[in-house]
């Protein structure tokens, strides 16, 4: 069947969206971690408990994003990659599907410790959703490296048709998964660090903004040790790409290398300032255009290991331009709306803080 | 045939429909819910009732754990599931409605958005904002329903789009707006099972209160959906209204069950609701709320029933075959056109086994339910082959097998494989109704509805010579592949069944 839109809108949404995505899911999982530590550190530490209060509040809405924000790409991925999707989802059918029950799972968990009092069960509960989103992320990097992977299907389907599978014989698989568990704990440093912003009490925010700044620099210094590692593991033709074989691929390799260290050069010189918020900005601002340039160097990856198989620039278009008008028309309809309500959101909460000062 | 069968040992379909009831029970609640919400919450404000209002705060929060978690990660589900087990039909589906699922996710964004915010902030904002706020919600989960019911009905009656394939003839086809109706009828009705819910938690006498108001949304979301179920169900295309009328027990039950389940709900909630609200309770509720699943299980099961043997109507099949490819198949055999089979495995029915994964697998398996096992018993694999000719004559729900002779002759084998048995009985007519069961069965039944066979006093030698030329009686009959000795003992048996 022909796509019902040109490649390159299709391609922009899947890359716009996963973006979005990535982010929220970052926050989740390394808010969710950092959450552990702090309810575990909640004793000795007031910041600590504060902090693990504080994204209490925040982590059922980041969880609410990441899914909402998820489906988005994965529509978009079925329509361009969907006969390589379908195919290696049904090679790990039984991991693949108990994705949903895990998220079930650590979504009411994330609700349990965001209602319930600071306890040893809240932590426990944490503790598992945790273990679940890794557990959850994993699945992912198997799915999405065996749908690059059409010459080891036949052999995997042979071993076992009842989906009982991961992909362990990829080289790639567990670099891949490591560079992307610390990018996820190396985005939340940066959430630490606009959650720090935000705070009016002056201790609690110098505090947060170090831990941030911290998370993101230890995360990411480590990052280039297993990022070489992945770039090691990448089968040869795709890995020549991205050191000199392609041009685009290489420059997008050396800004994705600079800009992490140009965020830690700004989190360092923010340390020394007396006002360090434009600093904190830009920093943060490198850090997010960093998973953007990740985004678009993913893509061309799944690209270049599809290559031998298939180019989406082949398939047939038939676009249906005016179902796609009014999908762009409610868009941004949908996007007003959310503005409308978050900021109806904003203003009572400022209105009520001020009352809350008023009172003797 | 593109891609690999995920071989789970219980019909693929199973798995589906045990995801989608679940999400569809809940996200109907969503819908219906959501105008529960603001229009209670109104009320509470027109008779300046706190107490009311105290209520609507807390089914709030109910409402949102529910439907933001479970309901949408169900909804994700639903995906990943048929995903994986109709990947043929669910990349049919994305190719051509991608905007309206790209639409639907506009709405799902707003929606979860709205619900979070209804429900956490009833203290940040003012009255009339948060009423704004709950209407959003509920025009955005409605307008998701609106776009969803496009995609679900246009699998059972694609209508124009069979020739135009066009996105709006798929769209609004002929079973959209009595869906539409039915399915809203049935928020509201499910708005009030679950408002009855949190309204046991609550005091006398706004617990009564509560119970009255939420009673009339069922009432009239059960009374409503009858009439508009019947005007759907009326749509329906002329092949499956005919199983209505058939002998499909599985579907009779459905039917009936829904009916019964309908009808329990109303007459409950009449009484515990609406006369005697003082008498409701948390076991009413409960039995209330799975008589509202019973509806909306059976009103699911009869559409899906409905659209055997396809998943999209004369389009792809239920084994997720598409009808364009049955042509070639059958010229270059299963083998020669997928390769996730393997025709040259050691065991001779290996080949059969993946054939039956492939082309059975979403409605059956060995054992259990719809279990080939104890169907298939006693067949011979000639008999198995050539019964495979006649796939939609033995039941119209079934898609025809696709394959070369090669392909039939190893599928047949292999059900023959599953349960080798010889008729035998104490004397010939034990052994014939044997036979019959194992040769006939199928398709026939004596003193039944199906296709009955009433040969009572016929001279059985010529029963006999009459079971030797089934196939010139009909092109549809296999011929009888067992001994003469069976032939007679079924001769004997069918000319004098009862005694």
């Amino acid at each position: 069947m022909p796509l019902p839109a040109p490649v390159w809108l299709l391609r922009t949404l899947l890359l716009l969206t996963f973006f979005l995505h990535v982010l929220f899911m970052n926050c989740l999982l390394g808010g969710t971690a950092i959450a552990l530590v702090s309810m575990i550190r909640r004793k000795s530490s007031a910041f600590s408990a504060q902090l693990a209060g504080d994204l209490g509040r925040l982590l059922p809405s980041v969880f609410a994003f990441t899914i909402t924000l998820g489906v988005a790409p994965l529509l978009f991925l079925q329509v361009m990659y969907g006969q390589f999707l379908y195919a290696s989802s049904i090679l790990i059918g039984v991991p693949w599907l108990a994705i949903i029950a895990m998220v079930i799972v650590a979504y009411y968990g994330v609700y349990i410790y965001s209602l319930h009092k600071q306890s040893g069960m809240t932590t426990a509960v944490l503790g598992l959703v945790v273990l679940l989103l890794a557990a959850i992320a994993f699945i992912y990097s198997n799915n999405f490296t065996l749908m690059l992977s059409p010459e080891r299907w036949l052999e995997i389907y042979r071993s076992n048709a009842g989906g009982w599978n991961l992909n362990w014989s990829e080289p790639s698989l567990l670099p891949r998964y490591l560079h992307f568990m610390l990018s996820a704990f190396a985005v939340s440093g940066l959430g630490l660090l606009v959650l720090g912003l935000r705070q009016k009490a002056e201790d609690y925010r110098r505090w947060l903004i170090e831990q941030g700044s911290m998370l993101f620099t230890g995360a990411t210094i480590l990052n280039f040790g297993v990022g070489f590692w992945f770039l090691a593991k990448l089968p040869v033709a795709t890995r020549l790409a991205f050191i000199g074989g392609n041009g685009f691929a290489t420059a997008l390799l050396g800004i994705g290398m600079l800009l992490p260290l140009a965020a830690i050069a700004h989190l360092i010189m923010a340390k020394a300032h007396k006002s360090p918020k434009r600093q904190l900005l830009i920093g943060i601002g490198c850090g997010v255009v960093t998973v953007a340039v990740m985004v678009v160097m993913r893509d061309i990856l799944r690209n270049l290991a599809l290559a031998p198989y298939f180019d989406p620039n082949q398939l047939p278009v038939a676009p249906q331009w005016g179902i796609i008008v009014i999908f762009v028309l409610l868009f941004v309809g949908g996007l007003a709306t959310l503005y409308y309500m978050l900021r109806k959101v904003a203003i009572g909460a400022r209105m009520q803080a001020t009352a809350a000062e008023k009172l003797p | 045939m593109n891609y690999p069968v995920w071989q789970l040992g219980f019909p693929g379909g199973l798995l589906i429909a045990a995801v989608a009831v679940l999400h569809v029970f809940i996200s109907h609640f969503a819908v219906g819910g959501g105008a529960y919400l603001v229009l209670t919450e109104r009320r509470a404000y027109a008779h300046n009732d706190l107490e009311l209002l105290g209520y609507v705060k807390l089914h709030s929060k109910f409402f949102a754990l529910l439907t933001v978690v479970l309901g949408a990660v169900t909804g994700v589900g639903i995906w990943f599931t048929i995903g994986l087990v109709s990947p043929e039909a669910t990349s049919s589906l994305i190719h051509t409605f991608v905007w309206g699922w790209a639409i639907e996710w506009v709405f799902f964004f707003v929606e979860i958005a709205a619900a979070l915010i209804y429900a956490y902030h009833w203290d940040t904002l003012d009255r009339k904002t948060h009423l704004i706020i709950g209407w959003i919600y509920f025009v955005a989960a409605w307008l998701s329903l609106v776009v969803i019911n496009g995609i679900i009905t246009y699998m059972l009656t694609p209508g124009r789009w069979l020739e135009t394939r066009s996105f709006w003839d798929g769209f609004f086809n002929p079973t959209y707006w009595p869906s539409l109706w039915a399915r809203t009828a049935m928020a509201a009705a499910l708005a009030g099972m679950f408002g009855l819910v949190t309204a046991m938690r609550e005091r006398s006498p706004l617990r009564e209160r509560v119970v009255r108001w939420a009673g009339w949304w069922l009432v009239l979301g059960i009374a409503a959906l009858l009439p508009l179920s019947r005007w759907y169900f009326h749509d329906f295309p002329a092949y499956s209204r005919a199983y209505f009328s058939g002998t499909y027990t599985a579907l009779q039950h459905a039917l009936r069950g829904g009916l019964a389940c309908a009808a329990a709900a109303l007459l409950l909630a009449v009484v515990f609701a609406l006369l005697r609200p003082k008498m409701m309770n948390p076991v009413v509720v409960a039995v209330l709320l799975v008589a509202g699943f019973g509806v909306m299980g059976s009103g699911e099961y009869l559409r899906e029933f409905s659209r055997y043997p396809y998943v999209i109507n004369s389009y792809i099949y239920a084994n997720d075959i598409r009808m364009a490819q049955v042509q070639s198949i059958t010229a270059n055999g299963v083998a020669g056109t997928s390769s996730w089979v393997d025709a040259n495995a050691a065991d001779p029915n290996a080949y059969g086994g993946q054939l039956f994964a492939m082309q059975c697998g979403s409605c059956h398996a060995v054992d259990g339910y719809r279990g080939m096992r104890r169907i298939s018993r006693g067949w011979d694999a000639k008999f198995a082959s050539e019964l495979l000719l006649h796939m939609p004559v033995v039941r119209a729900t079934m898609p025809p097998f696709v394959g070369d002779e090669h392909d039939r002759a190893a599928l047949g084998s292999y059900l023959a494989s599953l349960a080798p048995a010889t008729p035998s009985g104490a004397n010939e007519k034990e052994l014939g109704q044997q036979v019959f069961a194992m040769h006939c069965a199928m398709c026939h039944s004596v003193g039944g509805r199906r296709r009955p066979l009433d040969f009572k006093g016929t001279d059985p030698d010529a029963i006999v010579s009459m079971v030797g030329s089934l196939h010139d009686m009909s092109p549809d009959m296999p011929s009888f592949s067992g001994t003469d000795a069976q032939r007679h003992a079924l001769a004997v048996y069918l000319s004098n069944p009862s005694q």
